[in-house]
């Protein structure tokens, strides 16, 4: 096995990984500070209770959402010529929904209680129903990420019967994307919803959320799996990329967000006409407050506008290096306004007093331990996806199907053929 | 085809082990508190006269000595308001609401928050994971994260005392139980909440002017029900719909305390 020897010099890798390593080290370190002393340690208070461990959690997921789309484009919608990437993308979302659970971990007050979800049920609570959202579909996903460790050559060398019994799990690919399907739909559209359900907050309390984060986990799902598949494809000359595939989904990624702005508008927009206490100041904080950069530069301009153009016009799409471009802009964006949902609502609260029900604003910023925890996880991210690009082949279109590339893209023919 | 490669002996297993699982997940489970409300033959209700309201804050020092609430945490805040009736100045005692339609129950992932029968909004600080969920659903502030250990002794304590229920531990989150504790053990010992001091909520026996009043709802008799029926009175943020059980009645200028 020599992947090892390959002509990127051996050097940054490993100075990539070593750095990922020592970023781990001080997230474990900050975990370790976190576990050890309770949550004081943070800056969260009872006025803002989640802060960036919860928006890290929410946008890993949303990253993760390009392992449903993807496997049920594969084996549901019958688009075979998606399967080597719908691979990278499972292995995206084991990771994405790892991440999460991590972060969720450090972030619930009692994590020897993590369980009690699965045992002691409230049907009605929506974030009851994302925990065992979460638990099912980490298992559907390991499920069917199984095969790719199986398929390994140098798993298969060492442990040949072991690894055909877990390559064998694939031929339930097809169960496990419905499965997948039905329970990450409902996951991402539910972390909406939990917000979206509480009149204690106005900003929040709107169905739009739930089918907004949806949309938006859509374009940021498969952004970044384009984006890492072609990073990956860029630095090493083994592996095989199959531009053609990515372009199109490219494509489809550009339509996602026209649609995805098209609901943000009007959503934003019927929002200034409520004059509801709370959520006009909820939505001044977005469009001219402290999150008003974020919100206009960075969920707009560089998350939706920017990309729509350069993943909708062809002559930008060809270009990998626009294209990339537009896709890290795009996951990005989807970041940011899981921050900018996240604290919208936190910032500014309504007092219950009689007769004055006001506006009351709130501040946070995240404590240097919830940064070195939140980088410490990313970083465990970025690890196993490098450790996977370079031992699992979790990239890899050396076996495309063979119609795809007599067919040329079509304006209007996004994710069909 | 995988589907046709499961045999009926493999579904049988699978069967078994399946209803084994929930076998055990109903022991583990046990009984779930939540009865339907309104199955209690007693609905408890609080009436604070805001009149009578002087801000001392005796209140929340007695609910922090019953209740060992630690000193960064209130489970019953005074608030002082901006505006004046009379000289007066107007303030805001709030416990917890005990909503008929609470957020926080509604949104609770493992009912860790649940209605007694006698509508009395609890927690049960053994199953809380402290996802804090419920204080971002509680538009009334009314409940608060143990960010830390609290393990110093209480200072609202009294050396000649000690508090009726356990601390909370580290990573919970806690509120105002109506002093279900004093209400179940009166009722035990044949008294009457709202009448009988022991049988009352803390707060409410220590209030040194009276604002506060404690009872039954579903006894016409009690004082709640008899202030209520004869005095105008109000509910925090009934525009919500959540329905609180605690009443205020508004400052006027008249009363004389």
């Amino acid at each position: 096995m020599s992947v090892l020897n390959r002509r990127i010099s051996i050097a940054p890798v490993y100075i990539w990984i070593g750095f990922l390593g020592l970023l781990i080290l001080v997230g474990i370190f900050g975990a370790a500070i976190v576990f050890s002393q309770g949550l004081v340690v943070t800056n969260l208070t009872d006025l803002v209770p989640w802060g960036l461990w919860i928006t890290i959690d929410l946008s890993a997921i949303a990253m993760s959402a390009g392992a449903f789309l993807l496997c049920a484009a594969v084996y549901l919608l019958g688009l075979k010529q998606f399967q080597p990437v719908a691979k990278t993308a499972t292995f995206i979302g084991l990771i994405g929904y790892s991440m999460a659970v991590m972060t969720l971990l450090l972030d619930i007050g009692r994590p020897d209680r993590f369980w009690h979800a699965v045992v002691f049920w409230n049907p009605h609570s929506v974030l009851w129903e994302v925990t065992m959202c979460v638990t099912l579909y980490l298992t559907v996903l390991v499920l069917e990420t199984t095969p790719i460790l199986g398929n390994a050559s140098w798993f298969k060398s060492r442990w040949p019967k072991l690894s055909s019994h877990m390559s064998g799990l694939h031929r339930y690919a097809p169960y496990l994307a419905v499965v997948g399907l039905a329970l990450s739909m409902l996951h991402q559209s539910s972390l909406g919803a939990t917000y979206g359900v509480l009149k204690s907050r106005p900003i929040w309390y709107r169905p739009d959320l739930s089918v907004l984060f949806m949309i938006s986990a859509m374009a940021g799902g498969i952004s970044l799996t384009v984006l890492i598949t072609m990073v990956v494809g860029r630095l090493s000359s083994k592996v095989k990329v199959n531009d053609h595939i990515l372009e199109r989904l490219s494509f489809f990624i550009g339509w996602v967000l026209v649609g995805y702005l098209y609901f943000r508008f009007w959503d934003a927009f019927s929002m200034t006409y409520t004059y509801q206490p709370g959520k006009t100041e909820g939505l001044s904080l977005l469009t001219k407050g402290p999150l008003a950069f974020n919100f206009w530069v960075g969920e707009i301009l560089l998350g939706a506008v920017i990309p729509i153009v350069l993943l909708l016009v062809p002559r930008f799409r060809k270009n990998t290096t626009a294209r990339m471009i537009a896709l890290f802009f795009v996951v990005g964006g989807v970041v940011a306004y899981r921050w900018d949902v996240n604290l919208a609502g936190q910032l500014v609260l309504l007092t219950y007093l009689p007769q004055e029900i006001s506006a009351i604003y709130t501040l946070y910023k995240p404590s240097l331990i919830e940064f070195a925890v939140g980088v410490g996880v990313i970083a465990y991210g970025a690890m196993a996806i490098t450790l996977g690009a370079r031992y699992l082949n979790i990239v890899d279109h050396s076996k495309v199907h063979e119609e795809v590339l007599e067919t040329e893209p079509e304006p209007g023919l996004a994710g069909t053929d | 085809m995988a589907a046709e490669s499961v045999g009926r002996r493999d579904f049988l297993k699978v069967a078994a082990v399946g209803a084994t699982a929930l076998a055990g997940l109903r022991m583990v489970r046990g009984t779930d508190a939540s009865e339907p409300t309104g199955s209690s033959p007693h609905q408890w209700a609080m009436v604070i006269d805001q009149s009578k309201c002087t801000g001392c804050g005796q209140c929340t020092l007695s609910c922090r000595a019953h209740n060992d609430v630690p000193p960064d945490i209130s489970w019953n805040r005074v608030i002082e308001m901006d505006d004046e009736v009379g000289d007066k100045k107007v303030y805001v005692s709030r416990p917890c609401m005990h909503c008929e339609h609470a957020p926080c129950v509604e949104v609770c992932p493992v009912k860790a928050s649940y209605y007694r029968p006698d509508g009395i909004v609890m927690m049960n600080y053994d199953r809380c994971i402290g996802c804090r969920y419920c204080e971002i659903a509680c538009p009334y502030g009314g409940r608060a994260f143990n960010w830390k250990a609290f393990t110093e002794p209480n200072p609202a304590v009294p050396r000649w005392g000690h508090p009726e229920v356990p601390r909370r531990p580290r990573g919970v989150v806690e509120k105002c139980s109506f002093c279900y504790q004093r209400i179940d053990r009166g009722l035990a010992l044949g008294l009457t909440p709202g009448v009988d001091d022991i049988a009352t909520p803390a707060c409410v026996v220590a209030c040194p002017t009276g604002a506060r009043v404690f009872g039954d709802l579903n006894d016409p008799e009690s004082e709640v029900s008899r202030i209520l029926d004869a005095t105008p009175h109000y509910r925090m943020r009934e525009d919500l719909g959540t329905n609180p059980r605690v009443y205020y009645l508004p400052a006027r200028d008249e009363v004389e305390s």
